[in-house]
């Protein structure tokens, strides 16, 4: 039998779960990949959508106690504001919404509005192109990082677009890439990157100077498989989503482990409006043991985290509000589990 | 390197998987043949397509709740695979232990069930059917969580003996309802939530949650059984191995690999495979291993006789034509196409028409499907911007001194696509095409995109002839 991964003891606390999942416009998340919060306490989600639903491409907007409050989409397509395959999103400090489209190569703006603002990018590997455009952060003076996939770099703009910089190759030495994916800045201004298929994070000085490393291949402690986001909070705790062993681990300032978190998903208020409308299911759910013991074959993380409601499954963004609650955006489980770290 | 070597290593690579570019079959034909049939039945690393990359672009096939979505993650393995004949005997059990979406409403247990197929492909079919039995989506599929201690259901029981090893005529009812007995308990973990989400077809509140064999001790009839002529307070595993003991079931087995691998239709000379394949299984103990080489190694097998016999089945000829063409090779966008061709085709991946599976050979062809195979390997192979028929081009430019006839042209598609053996009314069809052409200046510093075209325009003529259209 297979068992779950042990949840290590720490100073992270679960919260609660936002979400459910759709299958149409309005209230619920399909595909989440971001989330990112306007200065008047509005949660925006991006939702990515599959293939199949690609007209429910859409940015959805609650609060924290979980009131729908919309969306907006421009629709899916290559026009002004349109988007096909969106995987990124952050919000200024000037509160402009920026996306990152991996499929269309470019990044749009808009306003928290949903009101198109601006949009640059193109396929290709020169200044100012973009190539799978993926993670996004904006530092307090406006400039704009993106992470590249397909051209294993970080390209940095000015607000309007203007190309400024690039830094990074693909390889997998000091400063080199593969694949990388999550971005974020600490309060210094220095860029975190999760540098995913060479499974670490790599900090870096707003202007590309390399500073530290963290973690290598595996599954124990400070090792990351696939890690597709980072955040940093206040203090300097690092948060990282080990998105190939379906966790969170905590690290502090210097990247030495603190915890691992597997996940502890319970209804939202969603999903409790859900089940009280449907009593077959939820009468056999209460009887379901929800975190099984599994047959062998089923023994990887992904097999155990889609078998496994509570775990996290498909954690591919990494979100810090206001008051610093770390939001993990579930794309698989179309739900977002809170927790936040206990500073005593 | 003989044209005979070639001819027969394709044979080989279009049966036992989806078929070989030229470059590939020199490599292959430089092992020999004996060789070859020792790496596929001995499959090492498939080196496919990762699913990192795969669930990373594609958010459908990493939540794997769309049916096409699942199709398209298998057909990704298929396309990229070195293993071919893992995947094509991964297809060939899918078609024999159908199981289809429309009852399931779960993408993920279809994938774990090809899974499952893939680990014991090769080896004892004792475990296979253990294996089967203790699938999720076969125990959905057949009703087994429904067969309880005090009220069995029969279906599994029955269609294990009818269906999965002996056939009809080898077996009585009551030997169908000591089996159902046997299985009484092997069931899913959460069984009365998962059915029910199952009924409902329910992704709430958080997605599909994928399903795992539970065993209930509690309800399973533990009594006296007695079973083709055995008796014993038998449980699955018993049953099994009283089943694979069995002749009938060793002929049932041999003779649909047969019909799968070597030939629509069995005649005397299949017969006599289908014996020493039959021979194979019992003295090995039951393993599909042997049996394969038994086959693929026969003088029948090997015979200019067996060559284009069968009809290409939809997916052997949409993987076929993508190997071909070098696309896919990457995360693609509007991937998930590729499974909905092979249903436009009559092949939908994870929809079986019934539990009998597909009618194969001829019957895979109509108006409607004929149309939609032309259509789609056209389209792949009609291209000079797909590597691989840019590849048949490259190769093509270095015959002679690289400006090719009409007839020279037509010659070297023809060979390079299979090698095809056309009639003479279809070789003097497209040689009339070819004329209308005008030869190809294939020389490197003069080639023009026009060259190029005239090539893919013949290749695309030529997968839409009946030769082409066999396997």
């Amino acid at each position: 039998m297979t068992t779950a991964t042990a949840v290590s003891a720490g100073p992270m606390e679960y919260l609660k779960t936002i979400g459910v999942t759709t299958n149409q416009s309005g209230r619920g998340f399909i595909n989440p990949y971001d989330c990112a919060f306007t200065n008047d306490g509005r949660i925006m989600v991006l939702n990515h959508a599959d293939a199949a639903r690609q007209a429910l491409i859409r940015i959805g907007i609650l609060n924290w106690d979980e009131d729908y409050l919309g969306e907006y989409s421009k629709g899916t397509g290559r026009g002004e504001g349109q988007w096909t395959l969106p995987i990124g999103m952050t919000i200024s400090a000037d509160q402009r919404i920026h996306v990152t489209d991996e499929h269309l190569h470019r990044v749009t703006v808009f306003d928290t509005d949903g009101d198109f603002v601006r949009m640059w990018g193109e396929k290709g590997d020169a200044a100012g192109q973009l190539n799978g455009p993926a993670g996004i952060a904006v530092a307090a003076d406006g400039t704009v990082y993106v992470a590249e996939q397909y051209n294993h770099r970080v390209q940095v703009f000015t607000s309007e677009g203007d190309a400024v910089t690039t830094w990074g190759e693909y390889g997998d030495g000091t400063g080199q890439f593969n694949m990388p994916w999550g971005l974020a800045l600490d309060g210094a201004g220095n860029v975190y990157v999760a540098d995913w298929r060479n499974d670490r994070v790599q900090k870096f000085t707003g202007d590309g100077q390399h500073l530290a490393t963290y973690g290598s291949s595996g599954t124990g402690d400070e090792q990351f498989s696939r890690p597709s986001a980072v955040a940093v909070d206040s203090e300097g705790y690092i948060y990282v989503a080990d998105w190939g062993n379906e966790r969170i681990q905590l690290l502090d300032r210097d990247g030495k482990f603190i915890q691992s978190l597997r996940g502890q998903a319970t209804l939202s208020k969603w999903a409790q409006d859900f089940m009280s409308v449907n009593p077959d299911e939820y009468n056999t759910r209460q009887i379901a043991n929800l975190v099984p013991d599994l047959p062998d074959h089923l023994d990887t993380p992904y097999l155990v985290s889609a078998q496994t409601e509570p775990y996290f499954w498909g954690p591919v963004a990494l979100r810090l509000d206001h008051e610093e609650r770390l939001f993990v955006v579930e794309a698989n489980r179309h739900r977002i589990q809170i927790y936040q770290r206990r500073k005593d | 390197m003989s044209n005979a070597d070639i001819a027969l290593m394709a044979h080989l690579m279009r049966r036992a998987g989806f078929g070989a570019t030229r470059d590939e079959l020199e490599q292959l034909v430089e092992q020999g043949y004996e060789n070859v049939v020792e790496n596929l039945i001995n499959p090492g690393d498939p080196g496919v397509m990762p699913d990192d990359v795969i669930r990373r672009y594609h958010s459908e096939m990493a939540e794997m709740r769309e049916l096409n979505s699942a199709g398209a993650y298998w057909m990704y393995r298929m396309v990229t695979t070195r293993n071919q004949l893992e995947e094509k005997l991964a297809l060939f059990w899918h078609g024999l232990f159908a199981t289809g979406y429309s009852k399931l409403n779960q993408a993920s247990a279809l994938v774990n069930q090809i899974n499952t197929f893939r680990r014991h492909s090769l080896g004892s079919y004792k475990t296979m059917l253990v294996e089967l039995s203790k699938d999720p989506a076969m125990i959905i599929w057949l009703d087994n969580h429904d067969n309880h201690h005090d009220n069995i259901n029969e279906n599994y029981g029955r269609e294990l003996l009818e269906l999965f090893s002996m056939g009809v005529g080898n077996y009585t009812e009551d030997d169908i309802k000591e089996c159902a007995r046997a299985f009484t308990g092997w069931t899913l973990g959460n069984v009365e939530y998962m059915s029910t989400r199952a009924s409902r077809d329910s992704i709430w509140p958080y997605s599909r949650i994928n399903w795992h064999f539970n065993y209930r001790d509690y309800d399973h009839d533990d009594g006296e059984k007695t079973f083709l002529g055995h008796t014993g307070n038998f449980n699955g595993e018993d049953i099994i191995d009283i089943i694979v003991q069995q002749e009938a079931t060793a002929r049932f087995i041999c003779t649909r690999l047969f019909q799968f691998f070597a030939a629509d239709e069995v005649d005397e000379a299949g017969e006599s495979v289908i014996n020493d394949m039959m021979a194979s299984y019992f003295d090995s103990e039951y393993e599909i291993r042997s049996v394969m080489r038994t086959m693929f190694n026969s003088d029948y097998f090997r015979s200019e006789e067996a060559r284009f016999a069968r009809v290409k089945g939809p997916v052997e000829l949409v993987v076929g034509a993508v190997r071909m063409a070098g696309t896919y090779q990457e995360p693609t966008f509007g991937a998930d196409q590729l499974a909905r061709q092979t249903m436009y085709m009559g092949q939908g991946i994870f929809q079986p028409p019934s539990v009998e599976g597909w009618h194969e050979g001829a019957e895979w062809i109509d108006s409607g499907a004929l149309v939609e195979r032309v259509n789609f390997v056209g389209k792949e192979l009609g291209d000079p911007g797909n590597p691989g028929v840019k590849a048949i081009i490259d190769r093509m430019a270095r015959q002679g001194q690289g400006i090719l006839s009409p007839e020279e042209q037509v010659a070297a598609c023809a060979d390079l696509l299979g090698p095809l053996e056309l009639s003479e009314s279809t070789a003097t069809s497209i040689r009339e095409f070819a004329s209308e052409q005008g030869p190809a200046d294939l020389r490197d510093g003069s080639r023009t995109e026009a060259d190029e075209q005239r090539i893919a325009n013949l290749l695309r003529l030529l997968t839409a002839t009946r030769e082409y259209q066999l396997a």
